[in-house]
């Protein structure tokens, strides 16, 4: 992982169009601004790493916990 | 009401088990970009997503607002662009269920629903901005 040291008020680029600059720095919390096409996809990390994991809890239920929620699906009551 | 959404699911996804192209994997499942979507029951409510990469791997999936009716998000400039769509008449919209046997403890992922376009059979799982919105809500309020 390349490493640098940047104030606030800096920027790093990326590549030809990607440029992250320091806006604030307060405590540990440090404010980024990024500034990239919009066919570069910017999300935090843990929201990905979260979809993620739910995806994958979410993936391949068992045939019973299909068949049941059709079930309760089909028997519930309908809205007007 | 439900009638109509009924026929809306049948008649863009007929029996021929339409195969979608999704323009970036599913996080979590970064192999696997084609999907089958099969519906479940006879009203079209319940419809699965069956990897046709990995069968073993379905999701199962719902149109959003039978439940959600207050639920309208917006499709940002990119996503249009990278589905194709050029009509919202071609849209479908469906959330990802995390299901339990108990309908009371099924959630459903508000935060990054699957976005079809019908026309071109291209879909993606879109991250909202409005990063409000939970990714586990309860299926029945």
């Amino acid at each position: 992982m390349l490493v640098l040291s940047r104030r606030v008020g800096e920027s790093v680029v990326i590549g030809d169009d990607v440029t992250i600059t320091i806006l604030e720095v307060r405590g540990d919390v440090v404010r980024v601004g990024i500034d990239a096409p919009r066919s570069v996809a910017v999300n935090r990390a843990e929201l990905l790493k979260e979809l993620g994991a739910t995806n994958q809890e979410s993936a391949s239920p068992s045939e019973q916990t299909v068949a049941s929620l059709a079930k309760a699906l089909r028997e519930r009551p309908q809205r007007d | 009401m439900i009638a109509t959404d009924v026929q809306t699911v049948r008649s863009v996804m007929p029996d021929d088990v339409p195969v979608i192209e999704f323009v970036h994997p599913m996080p979590g499942f970064d192999e696997l970009v084609r999907f089958a979507l099969v519906q479940l029951d006879d009203d079209g409510v319940l419809c699965a997503l069956r990897s046709v990469e990995d069968p073993d791997v379905r999701f199962l999936v719902v149109p959003p607002h039978l439940f959600f009716p207050d639920y309208a998000p917006v499709l940002d400039d990119e996503t249009v662009a990278e589905l194709g769509i050029e009509s919202a008449d071609d849209v479908v919209l469906l959330v990802v269920l995390n299901a339990t046997e108990s309908l009371a403890d099924t959630t459903a992922n508000l935060l990054a629903p699957i976005v079809v376009n019908t026309a071109g059979r291209r879909a993606a799982q879109v991250i909202l901005a409005d990063t409000e919105l939970p990714i586990r809500a309860p299926l029945i309020a």
